[in-house]
């Protein structure tokens, strides 16, 4: 009994914490259904009085709406695209093979994690300048095509497959593509899901690299539409920036609900050391 | 480890640095080159925009260290990291062992619901903040007049906004620091657990002297990570609620590089000011492996 009560006490702290964390998401669904004059006279009720689908259909009058999303998805994609297979083929490398200054390209690499953005963002900026590609998708893109993160992820993944399936597949003199086919990703699957979802997830809510290289509406990702309903005081556009917050989180919260189980796993293998 | 059999099989090298060679060159192009560069510009007086660069020697960097506003700006930093630590790394350690320890049922459920702001954008998490806690109209002053407080201007006051930026950025950061340290405290053995627990230890101390060594080596990359991304996230909610200010107040070493290249057009300056975050970062690393190689417990 009095363990009972114990854990009680304990299941409301967690629960506080939780409220605080999930809250402020809830009041953005709640207010983007709501008249900007509901919004500040029923502040508290969470389902609004007269839901109206106005703040949505607003947000694609004012701004290429369809464009933004459809940028934002083009650069998600193509970017999780490049990290994935760059990273499966290093760590293919770096766990199948011996070779000369293995562990010293390994720790470069992964080095590139304690980076600060700001180290590179000068050069870069100049580069993709250079490239002609400033206020464009492909700047924001090309500096991204591989990963510490999935290289140390997908190495990790790839460890615990056992040695002897690899040995036997080349023992039958099976090509790397094919034992990458047939054995590596199928095994690996869950972990290259959810790697993948992660780096859509990052490249989707992306904010500082975008918001120095794109500079035109239409080129816009939504977490830079966003940016354009920011005022300090709630303002009278309040309601339809809930509206494209909601929209803005709406891929991520899906694809985090759908793989919520693999996201987490792989997450947390991230800190444990290898 | 049979590695005999694998190494006559592919004994073509050549091919294990052909696989790395895609990601090689993507880090070489726009990480380890701009990252040289960046310390070349550091020696030279720029804007971006002028044909000549004009060198300067160690001037930025002398001019830097011998500016008050540097100070300021190392100050907020250390408070963001401060601030950021407590909430991201001291509250998930506890709420973790909590969690492992006194709560069996509804685990999955509350760590679902916790990692969830984490695939959110900051810049979401920065407006659904700015309303919330908006000192005239946002539900919290709503409630605070009701017991007749007023809210404070906090996004035009020094001191308040840093930390309600490093709240903003807590937000998210939470969720994935905590699935990272529950998974370092939930892989204690058991039974040592349950060994201390026969023998009436009190819980602070399983904490302490059990859970705290035996998880330190995930402990240590939080701890990092909490640092070194934590800084940068804080970035946005800076960039999108305050712009640094007022009177940078809420500035720190990463929005200032930012502000010096892309507000002021100093490249050097801005330069001068990443290199010294980055050696910032370097000694923090150096500090946290010498920790862990004095002989705290390293799981596998």
């Amino acid at each position: 009994m009095k363990t009972e009560l114990n854990s009680m006490k304990w299941h409301i702290l967690v629960i506080i914490i939780v409220c605080i964390l999930i809250i402020p998401v809830v009041f953005a669904v709640s207010n983007s259904f709501k008249t900007l004059a509901d919004a500040f006279s029923n502040m508290f009720n969470i389902i609004p009085a007269n839901p109206t689908l106005e703040n949505y259909i607003h947000v694609f009058e004012k701004l290429p709406f369809l464009q933004i999303t459809l940028n934002t998805f083009f650069i998600a994609t193509i970017v999780t695209g490049f990290k994935i297979i760059t990273s499966l083929l290093a760590a293919y490398a770096f766990v199948y093979f011996n070779f000369r200054g293995k562990n010293l390209l390994y720790f470069v690499l992964i080095s590139t994690m304690f980076i600060p953005f700001t180290v590179i963002m000068i050069p870069n900026y100049l580069t993709i300048s250079c490239m002609g590609f400033r206020d464009n998708l492909w700047g924001v893109i090309l500096p991204q095509l591989s990963d510490a993160l999935g290289i140390f992820l997908l190495r990790q993944s790839m460890r615990t497959i056992p040695r002897s399936l690899i040995e036997a597949a080349y023992l039958e003199n099976a090509s790397d593509f094919k034992i990458m086919k047939d054995i590596i990703i199928p095994l690996v699957k869950p972990a290259l899901i959810s790697t993948g979802i992660i780096f859509f997830i990052n490249s989707w809510n992306e904010y500082v690299w975008p918001v120095l290289v794109l500079k035109s509406k239409e080129n816009y990702t939504l977490s830079l539409a966003l940016q354009m309903f920011i005022s300090a005081e709630g303002g009278t556009e309040f309601t339809i920036a809930m509206a494209v917050s909601v929209m803005t989180m709406l891929i991520p919260l899906v694809l985090y609900i759908v793989f919520q189980k693999h996201i987490i796993n792989t997450f947390a293998m991230s800190g444990i050391k290898g | 480890m049979n590695r005999i059999s694998l190494k006559k099989q592919n004994g073509d090298k050549g091919r294990a640095y052909l696989y790395i060679l895609p990601s090689l060159l993507a880090f070489a192009i726009f990480m380890f080159w701009p990252l040289f560069r960046t310390i070349y510009l550091s020696f030279f007086d720029w804007n971006m925009i002028k044909p000549d660069k004009e060198f300067v020697g160690f001037e930025n960097y002398i001019e830097l260290f011998q500016n008050p506003l540097t100070y300021k700006i190392l100050g907020n930093t250390g408070a963001y990291i401060l601030i950021l630590l407590v909430i991201n790394f001291v509250v998930p350690y506890i709420l973790s062992f909590v969690l492992s320890m006194m709560i069996k049922k509804g685990q999955n459920f509350y760590k679902g619901i916790i990692f969830l702001p984490s695939v959110i954008s900051l810049v979401v998490g920065s407006i659904l903040y700015m309303w919330i806690l908006n000192p005239i109209s946002g539900p919290l002053a709503i409630i605070a007049q009701v017991f007749g407080v007023t809210l404070p201007v906090w996004s035009k006051s020094e001191g308040l906004a840093l930390v309600v930026l490093s709240l903003i950025t807590s937000w998210k950061v939470f969720g994935y620091n905590f699935i990272v340290v529950l998974a370092g405290v939930t892989g204690v053995s058991q039974e040592v657990i349950e060994a201390a627990k026969i023998d009436d230890v009190p819980m602070h101390k399983v904490f302490w002297d059990i859970i705290l060594p035996m998880s330190s080596a995930t402990g240590l990359y939080v701890f990092i990570i909490t640092i070194v991304q934590g800084l940068q996230y804080v970035f946005t909610p800076i960039k999108v609620v305050t712009q640094g200010g007022p009177n940078y107040a809420s500035s720190n070493l990463i929005y200032h590089s930012y502000h010096e290249a892309f507000v002021l057009y100093r490249t050097g300056m801005s330069s001068a000011f990443s290199i010294i975050t980055l050696i910032l970062f370097i000694l923090l690393l150096i500090i946290g492996f010498k920790f862990v190689e004095k002989g705290v417990y390293y799981e596998n």
